[in-house]
């Protein structure tokens, strides 16, 4: 993943500087990119970026049932980074973060089965309308003798007849946030390298760490490179069961009677089922990179991975139609039943790759071809082949076309269902003793194995999408792609694969802002910028908190300042009214719309998390342009409260379990105005606007036969209304002490947003002194104090279906945090920071700074949870 | 495809690994030290390719540790 192409040009070219002409270039054209398999760390230029990527699937075919639900769709966010620590020692970390929701395949039935019903509800009128798609897991079916499913009309209608159709299931997820840091520290040799890594993905269902080692050796003047790696993975998933589901999964539901698998491993929590199952996976790689001619070269690989341990997806289930052969009717009955899939504890599998890259010197381009063979134990064999044009264009573009091909074969133990041969439970009545004895199916019959998941399933997908790259600098670069992907049974090499109902396409689109550090200060050739020395032209300010915004300008024209911000808060803790702690009998009376609801849940916490870009340009030294684009997570857990009523009908029940979201946030545009400035004394105003950019309109999903409306008002991701931001900001400084001040609000200038809500408008002061304690280093102190308006609006009211009768708003109300009045409030804040500048060297220019801000007093509106505090945390370099 | 893909592999690596590539100096490497000519030109973007692939094919596994999560999705 880390991204390395480029070899060592700074330290060959150091070498080079007391050589003959000669020598120079042969030293320069000797940093060949890329000759590498796996990504080696010690190879590259120092390198900043942030990408930001989306993935769209389509909907599937259902046949006679509307589907009506979101198709899964994940956002993800990507921050990397690959610094030099010295000429020989590199160190590489990314940051990926992934949200998804929306609808999934759960398992695949018989059509017949009818797993997806439509969800029927009656008007005032008393007319059924269809409003959409509901998952069955179980039921039962008409078989021929040939056990062949059979159809029949609707409500009973008359036979139609053999009908073998299969169809997925669909289930639709929350959202759900994954988060994964990975690093890599490497050392280089003249002709070798060795590097380590390791990381950890945590989501709230699974986590994994992973190590890894590879080393590099150069042969033949560096025209052949060998690479070795090792890797470990170790994974815990911790699946919370659908509790809609795991009546009907019958692993679940025959637990208690006789003996079943991965019962186990299930956990009970209340009302929550909890799978749990540990994995670990070994891997192996060789590989060999080769120079063939001056214009082409070839790379090829393999790969080895043995896993072990608990392989399957906790959320599919395998379905199982358990036929008895001892019927004597014509027409044979079906018991439907679902299964927790079950696959192999072990898989081990083989990778061939191999790449070949040709300059096409006509054009300018490079032709890169890749083929790719995989072959486990489960017999699954594919084979992937890609290709790309590279091709730039003038002087500063690059467009690269690209095509995929992949086609598998299925895992053995692959079934869309199972047909078992056998009742699925037979009961007897004793005469003698007048009970009932209920014998279940032999599990023994049933294969060992068996999965309907797609992604075992033989099929092919072809894609193609276009990559542009427009290169603002040498150092920096902006670049956009899109891809298309069409995912087919028909598709498969031989095109023997599944069936059509399993098809869908999906799209893949992502932008990414790269910083080049050891290309700073190199304007593009013929570009006419004027060289930049980073870090020498914006005005002193290395005091200023990392929590304040806008703190500073720069003032050299033509100066560029990239920034990455991330803030964290958390409120947890008591529940208050006012500044006051409160019981739950007070909440229940009184946290909801007095008099209609009596609260039922109350948040137990609430982390937000917000990663900012801040892209600063200064086009004059009195005028600086800002944008400012973000990305947020959320999560909230809650509780039930003690004394709380029954939940009525239509009410949100969740609880004990945490709710989710995550995506691209609110987008800033600012324009900064100096207004004074002396060596002493700054001072300067702030004209922003922030665009609606976040979603407003996140909705919980169907449970417990129940629509829900939209997520709390805290949980979107956005204000959902343009909302103009200004500031006025005074810094000062003398000798090693510095100061500041600076007034801000936020006002909303729509009275609600496309949901119906607006949030309460800011107003904030702040003001803080800071001391330079050393060339690198400095403290700040802050105070601040902000006071923010209630919602004003609330949600539109959904219109959902709620035990197949339409209810007009189903909108959560079962706590405080789904009432407007219970939002904002006034609060001081003291703030507590460090300041890190480095003054010289390979990365002078670049600043971190890092602030805890202690809530001192808060006062909120309505029933809230207090506060804990906030820590921002920010990265700058200008240059 | 030879039916032991791991064997068909070996053969190919060992013909590209013994046979006579042309003898490139290191002065005739500009066009190899081109971007367009790194064997990943756009290696953020393609992880998050690959990250998509991998969470919807089998066939992702096999390469070297860098989490991903479970793709449960």
């Amino acid at each position: 993943m880390v991204a390395i192409k480029d070899c060592k040009k700074k330290r060959l070219l150091r070498r080079a500087s007391s050589s003959t002409v000669t020598q120079a270039l042969t030293l320069a054209a000797m940093a060949l990119p890329g000759l590498l398999l796996q990504p080696d760390v010690t190879q590259a230029d120092d390198e900043v970026g942030f990408q930001y990527g989306h993935y769209q699937e389509s909907r599937r075919q259902l046949y006679t049932v509307p589907n009506n639900a979101n198709p899964i769709e994940a956002e993800s966010l990507l921050g990397h980074a690959r610094i030099s620590l010295t000429d020989r020692i590199k160190f590489a970390f990314n940051y990926v973060q992934d949200t998804w929701s929306g609808a999934t395949p759960v398992t695949t039935s018989p059509l017949v089965n009818r797993g997806n019903r439509s969800v029927r509800a009656a008007t005032s009128t008393g007319r059924i309308v269809t409003v959409g798609a509901s998952p069955y897991m179980t039921g039962q079916i008409k078989l021929d003798k040939n056990f062949t499913p059979l159809r029949y009309g609707d409500n009973g209608g008359p036979l139609i007849g053999p009908d073998e159709r299969v169809v997925h299931v669909l289930s639709t997820a929350s959202p759900e946030t994954r988060k994964q840091g990975d690093f890599k520290l490497g050392y280089e040799w003249d002709e070798s390298a060795l590097d380590i890594g390791g990381g950890l993905s945590v989501e709230n269902d699974y986590e994994s760490h992973f190590g890894n080692v590879n080393t590099r050796w150069d042969f033949n003047q560096k025209l052949t490179t060998l690479n070795i790696g090792a890797s470990y993975t170790d994974s815990a998933t911790a699946a919370i069961i659908d509790h809609d589901a795991s009546p009907y999964i019958t692993n679940i539901a025959l637990a208690s009677l006789i003996d079943m698998p991965y019962a186990d491993q299930i956990e009970q929590q209340g009302a929550m089922r909890i799978l749990h199952g540990d994995r670990s996976d070994w891997s192996v790689n060789l590989g060999l990179s080769q120079v063939l001619t001056k214009s082409s070269l070839f790379e090829t690989s393999f790969g080895f991975t043995h896993s072990s341990g608990y392989l399957e997806n906790p959320y599919k289930v395998t379905t199982i139609v358990f036929v008895d052969p001892k019927q004597t009717s014509a027409q044979l009955t079906g018991n439907v039943k679902a299964m927790l899939e079950q696959r192999p504890d072990e898989r081990n599998q083989f990778n061939f790759s191999t790449r070949f890259v040709q300059h096409i010197s006509p054009l300018d381009a490079a032709l890169h071809l890749g083929y790719r063979y995989y072959h486990d134990d489960w017999d699954i064999n594919a084979h992937t082949f890609d290709a790309e044009w590279v091709q730039p264009w003038g002087h500063s573009w690059t467009i690269t076309p690209r095509i995929r091909y992949y086609s598998q074969t299925a895992a053995n133990f692959y079934s869309p269902y199972l047909l078992s041969k056998q009742a699925y439970s037979t009961s007897l009545f004793d005469e003698t003793t007048g009970r009932v004895t209920t014998t279940y199916f032999d599990k023994n019959l049933l294969p060992a194995n068996f999965s309907s998941d797609q992604r075992l399933s033989g099929y092919g997908a072809l894609s193609g999408g276009v990559t542009v790259v427009k290169q603002l600098s040498k150092a920096i670069s902006l670049e956009a792609g899109f891809e298309y992907y069409i995912h087919a049974g028909s598709l498969k090499l031989d095109g023997s694969g599944e069936g059509s109902y399993s098809d869908f396409n999906a799209f893949m689109a992502n932008a990414e802002l790269n910083v080049n550090l050891s290309a700073l200060d190199q304007p593009l050739p013929d570009s006419g910028h004027e060289h930049h020395h980073h870090g020498a032209h914006h005005q002193h300010h290395a005091v200023s908190p990392a929590g304040v915004m806008f703190d500073h300008m720069m003032n050299e024209p033509g100066a560029y300042m990239l920034g990455y911000r991330y803030m964290y808060s958390r409120q947890a803790g008591d529940m208050l009214h006012g500044d006051r702690a409160v019981n739950d009998l007070a909440i229940v009376n009184n946290g909801c719309s007095k008099g209609a609801y009596r609260c039922r849940l109350t948040p137990t916490y609430m982390d937000m998390h917000m990663h900012m870009l801040d892209i600063m340009y200064a086009p004059t030294d009195w005028l600086n342009l800002m944008l400012m684009p973000q990305f947020m997570d959320m999560a909230m857990n809650l509780r039930q409260l003690d004394g709380a009523p029954e939940a009525p009908a239509g009410a949100h029940v969740h609880s004990g379990t945490g709710h989710a979201t995550g995506g691209i946030g609110d987008t800033g545009l600012y324009a900064l105005v100096k207004l004074f400035d002396r060596p002493m004394h700054h001072l300067h105003v702030t004209f922003g606007l922030s665009a609606p950019t976040g979603d407003v309109d996140i909705k919980l999903r169907r449970t417990h036969k129940q629509d829900e409306g939209y997520i709390h008002y805290g949980m979107q991701l956005g204000s959902g209304t343009w909302d103009f931001k200004p500031s006025l900001t005074y810094t000062g400084h003398l000798d090693a002490w510095s100061w500041g001040a600076q007034a801000n609000a936020t006002v909303r200038m729509e009275d609600n947003n496309d949901s119906g809500f607006a949030f309460g408008d800011i107003f904030q002061a702040t003001w803080w002194g800071g001391y330079q304690l050393n060339r690198w280093l400095s403290t700040s102190l802050r105070g601040s104090y902000t006071e923010q308006g209630a919602v004003s609006g609330q949600f539109y009211p959904v219109v959902g279906v709620v035990d197949n009768k339409f209810v007009s708003d189903v909108n959560p109300k079962a706590g405080p945090m789904d009432y407007p009045s219970s939002y904002g409030g006034r609060f001081w804040d003291l703030g507590l920071g460090l300041n890190v500048t480095i003054p010289d060297g390979q990365f002078a220019g670049n600043r971190f700074a890092v602030e805890w801000l202690q809530p001192v007093s808060t006062e909120l509106n309505g029933y809230q949870l207090d506060r804990e505090g906030g820590l921002s945390a920010t990265w700058y370099l200008a240059f | 495809m030879l039916k032991n893909p791991l064997l068909a592999g070996m053969v190919v690596f060992s013909y590209l690994s013994l046979s006579a590539c042309q003898a490139v100096t290191p002065w005739q490497r500009g066009i190899l030290a081109k971007p367009s000519m790194a064997l990943e030109p756009h290696p953020a973007q393609s992880a998050f390719r690959e990250h998509a692939y991998g969470s919807r094919e089998a066939a992702a596994g096999g390469s070297a540790a860098k989490g991903g999560g479970c793709g449960c999705y």
